[in-house]
């Protein structure tokens, strides 16, 4: 595989999507990019990281999110850009991830970076569940919450990230025709699943 | 709105040089769309009378409310349509293009039969008398018939801004301006079609510039154009248009709202004249204001990179140079309005009557410009640096806030003078909160700065 790939992991909250494209990275020894984006798109832009913290795989589109984010503009007739809105920080994060990928394979966790790259044949897109149970008792391990804070977290962050995916995307998050490869990583327990994901990919890259 | 690459220039770039080239062309386009109300008031000012104008006059919130739904969808699929671009995502940018048209024909079209259904009543909701009434429906009447077009053309607009031709949408806007302003004494003088040629001048540049915009877009060798299969609806695009444009969509609807209650308000308190020459003044506030608004919208890129780039010098530079042109605009406003109200009121109308209320009218609601000019600028300088909330509230505070309780309380103890004295009344008072929220954010400022300094330490 002399070729760059690259591995985009969709996830909801607490399926373990994170350490599972830890781990691919280890396995192939290429690059991970995670909360990672987010310092590198504000060093490419020059502009702050707290509006690419805010703006991370949230997005406000029901009318009050609307009128009070960052994307609303009063004025009817718009002739100018406004640069400091949520689309901008996509396409500044959007351009960094594909930068990345032009030059070295490398796993991408959410924020629509299997849409970014989707004219790119050597990408392998999967989306990580997980047995409810499994997700509420790591996101309260992680996050040190109550369990049902923990469930109330995750119903919430998977809400932002459909919206988030729905909206930038032109595809459906979580619906299998989105991706290449969905497995609940309940189901084999977490390395199981990366060895499983590894096979599927190498398959793949042949 | 191109989602073009961030350009540099905003965070190293002389701000008086930035502000003036971003400005200028919202300046031209917006001023351009305050021209086209101007010139039918003139001309039917002239050419039909002083009822002519009030019967106008009426009209006003409902063609404003027209343009607002008209842009309900344009604003929300010209975001959607820059992301799409930026990602280069064609397909679906084909998809928002066929989108917009078909959405607003249906909206266009419900609009026509709703209204048309309910015209008289809904004119004698806003202030008709069975005098003015006739010109108003006549009116009315053409414009609603020709809505469709008026949607499509500001929505195609919008599509052209949105796919990097901004030079086009604002050739459109002109050349509809100019011809509008070539058929109106055609119509009204020659032809003398009344009221109604006013109207039909109207439809026809907007109809002329729409079959412009559809050559454009036809053009197979551009990325983005009509094509089979666009046009089918698609409930995400829809959905998502419509959730965007919303807010602004009801901003606007607001202004009209209250246009009606002045009006109302007038026409009791004062009648028909009073309500005709509150149409000549309303003009004459929207030329000036629209021109602060082009320079808000040029404050608005360089206020909001330098923001994010945390370079809050040169944020407050261009703040200050905003507040500046657009205190000199306003107060130029202040000083015709005040000196020359004779003059400017005669260039619409001739009816002795009519510019006697329309020259104290004028005099009363100009008289706190000047400090109008910060209060509109604060306001977007707010939604500039992402604090939309506060931004919608300052921008309320001056249009429907305070304006609300003085409107209702006013008018009863001073009669129709009070429904005058309201809006500088609001205008005074809004411009105080401004200053209150500004200086409290730069309070903010500060500590953040004096924070970030014990930061890098």
């Amino acid at each position: 595989m002399n070729e760059t790939f690259v591995i985009n992991i969709g996830r909801q909250l607490g399926s373990g999507g994170r350490q599972i494209g830890e781990k691919l990275s280890a396995e192939f020894g290429i690059g991970f990019y995670d909360k990672e984006l987010i310092q590198l798109a504000s060093k490419e832009s020059g502009l702050g990281k707290e509006f690419f913290e805010k703006a991370d795989e949230k997005s406000s589109f029901s009318f009050i999110g609307g009128l009070l984010g960052l994307r609303t503009n009063i004025n009817n007739e718009v002739y100018v850009n406004n640069y400091l809105c949520n689309e901008t920080f996509f396409k500044i994060q959007s351009d960094v991830i594909r930068e990345l990928a032009g030059k070295e394979s490398c796993v991408f966790v959410g924020r629509c970076a299997d849409y970014i790259l989707r004219d790119n044949p050597r990408c392998i897109n999967v989306f990580i569940t997980a047995d409810t149970e499994d997700r509420i008792k790591r996101v309260a391990q992680t996050y040190q919450l109550s369990l049902d804070k923990a469930q109330e977290l995750i119903v919430k962050t998977d809400k932002k990230r459909a919206e988030y995916y729905n909206y930038y995307s032109n595809k459906v998050w979580g619906a299998a025709g989105s991706y290449h490869l969905c497995i609940n990583s309940s189901v084999l327990g977490m390395d199981q699943t990366v060895a499983f994901i590894t096979q599927f990919i190498k398959q793949r890259l042949k | 709105m191109e989602q073009k690459d961030l350009p540099i220039a905003l965070g190293t770039e002389k701000i008086g040089k930035l502000l003036m080239q971003y400005a200028i062309p919202a300046i031209i386009a917006m001023t351009a769309s305050s021209l086209y109300n101007i010139t039918d008031s003139i001309f039917i000012g002239h050419g039909v009378g002083a009822l002519g104008i009030s019967g106008l006059a009426l009209t006003f919130p409902l063609m404003n409310l027209a343009a607002a739904f008209g842009s309900l969808v344009g604003v929300g699929a010209a975001t959607l349509m820059s992301v799409r671009l930026g990602q280069k995502d064609y397909d679906t940018a084909n998809k928002i293009l066929g989108n917009v048209f078909v959405l607003n024909i249906i909206l266009g079209l419900a609009y026509t039969v709703v209204v048309l259904s309910f015209l008289d009543p809904i004119l004698y909701f806003f202030g008709a008398s069975d005098a003015t009434l006739p010109y108003a429906h006549q009116y009315m009447e053409v414009i609603l018939l020709g809505n469709v077009v008026t949607h499509m053309y500001l929505g195609l607009n919008a599509m052209l801004r949105s796919t990097g031709r901004p030079q086009k949408a604002m050739y459109a806007t002109l050349f509809s301006v100019l011809i509008n302003i070539v058929l109106n004494p055609l119509f009204i003088f020659v032809f003398k079609w009344g009221i109604q040629g006013s109207a039909f001048a109207t439809v026809i540049s907007q109809t002329a510039m729409l079959v412009w915009q559809i050559t454009i877009f036809s053009d197979k060798k551009h990325f983005i154009h009509l094509k089979k299969g666009v046009f089918k609806l698609q409930r995400k695009i829809v959905v998502d248009s419509l959730a965007i444009g919303l807010a602004p969509f009801l901003m606007n609807a607001a202004s009209c709202v209250i246009v009606v209650i002045i009006n109302q308000g007038l026409i009791h308190y004062g009648g028909d004249l009073a309500v005709g020459a509150y149409g000549i003044v309303n003009r004459m506030t929207f030329l000036f204001v629209m021109i602060t608004m082009g320079f808000n919208q040029g404050m608005q890129p360089i206020a909001g990179y330098n923001y994010g780039a945390g370079q809050y010098a040169r944020v407050t530079e261009v703040l200050k140079k905003t507040i500046l042109s657009a205190t000199i605009v306003m107060t130029s406003g202040f000083l015709i309005g005040e000196l020359f109200p004779h003059a400017v009121v005669s260039v619409f109308t001739n009816d002795k009557k009519l510019i006697d209320l329309a020259v104290d009218g004028l005099r009363i609601v100009f008289i706190f410009f000047p400090i109008v000019g910060f209060q509109m600028v604060t306001s977007n300088f707010f939604q500039s640096i992402g604090m939309s909330g506060k931004a919608i509230f300052l921008s309320m505070t001056r249009q429907v806030l305070f304006l609300i309780p003085c409107l209702l309380i006013l008018p009863t103890l001073f009669g129709v003078k009070g429904v005058w004295f309201s809006m500088p009344s609001a205008d005074l008072a809004a411009s105080i909160v401004s200053v209150f929220m500004l200086s409290s954010q730069f309070r903010q400022f500060k500590k953040h700065a004096a924070a970030q300094k014990l930061e890098s330490l």
